[in-house]
């Protein structure tokens, strides 16, 4: 399973119909612990066939712009609409990633997504598990799209 | 409050079982998305009819304290072990409750846990999800169990 590839549609997929931001993605950061400097995140759990978490995770200016453009307001800073985007977005992902895997016969059910923010937080999962994640740009910088999971 | 008393149950079975530590539940109330500072949480979601998140939050003291009870190892700092650990609690937290919620075992599937740790960070629910926290006490210290549910009809 190429998560490299279905990250990189379903993202590219759900800014361009729902945010209207055009986003380029880039290749896959090397597998590793890689620190994303990163002050906003959401995440999403996914379980059935594999068990995963998948996230998104933003610097606090693009975390504005991002939730900015989806609900067409300016915003200032990470108050709790920008959460609830972000929150948004990462349930549209995970949305969007169990049915590109519902046809490699791959069933999968969401959780409920979870936001966090902050000005120093790092994010693990078990060991172990594989982690593939995905950077973007957009005009203000780079996001990164993570899923980490693993095989049931 | 619904469900702090399954949380007290399985958090008390857990720690006493697993951990080898006696903790004393606080009084229940709804968390909001209060800042965490030098703490470590272990989340995990629950997907099926019932979505939802449990979550524990330590501080740092506390988290290394219960890691070096589970794992019979000391450790100093949050390293890759206490994430486990604080990780599996979670899972484990969540797996009680499962049991107590969900007895048949078809309604509720849990996803895999993360850690989040760090000097300042908040974490919150983002859905319509109802909330209860237990705070609890041991060796005086301290740690919170957060549970997130909600059941689609």
């Amino acid at each position: 399973m190429d998560f490299a590839k279905i990250i990189s549609e379903t993202t590219e997929e759900i800014f361009n119909c729902m945010i209207f931001i055009d986003i380029a993605a880039q290749s896959p950061l090397e597998s590793g612990k890689q620190v994303l400097a990163c002050h906003v995140s959401a995440m999403i759990g996914l379980t059935g066939d594999l068990t995963a978490m998948l996230g998104i995770h933003c610097p606090e200016n693009v975390g504005l712009a991002i939730s900015g453009a989806m609900l067409g307001m300016e915003l200032e800073e990470v108050d709790a609409d920008v959460k609830d985007a972000l929150g948004e977005i990462s349930n549209m992902l995970a949305g969007g990633i169990k049915e590109r895997v519902s046809s490699e016969n791959i069933n999968l059910d969401l959780a409920i997504p979870t936001a966090v923010a902050g000005t120093s937080y790092t994010i693990s999962a078990p060991k172990g598990s594989q982690r593939v994640v995905v950077p973007f740009t957009i005009e203000q910088g780079q996001f990164f799209v993570e899923i980490k999971y693993q095989l049931n | 409050m619904e469900y702090a008393q399954d949380i007290i149950d399985s958090t008390q079975d857990i720690f006493s079982s697993m951990i080898m530590l006696d903790v004393t539940p606080g009084e229940s109330f709804k968390r909001s998305d209060e800042k965490l500072s030098n703490s470590i949480s272990g989340i995990i979601g629950l997907a099926g009819n019932t979505k939802g998140m449990l979550a524990i939050h330590m501080t740092n003291q506390a988290a290394l304290a219960v890691t070096t009870a589970f794992l019979g190892m000391d450790v100093e700092e949050i390293d890759e072990d206490v994430r486990d650990a604080i990780g599996e609690l979670a899972n484990m937290l969540a797996g009680s409750i499962k049991s107590i919620l969900d007895p048949g075992g078809s309604d509720i599937k849990l996803s895999m846990p993360s850690a989040i740790y760090g000097e300042d960070y908040t974490i919150d629910c983002l859905a319509d999800a109802q909330s209860v926290t237990v705070p609890f006490a041991f060796d005086g210290m301290g740690f919170m169990v957060e549970l997130q549910l909600r059941k689609d009809s």
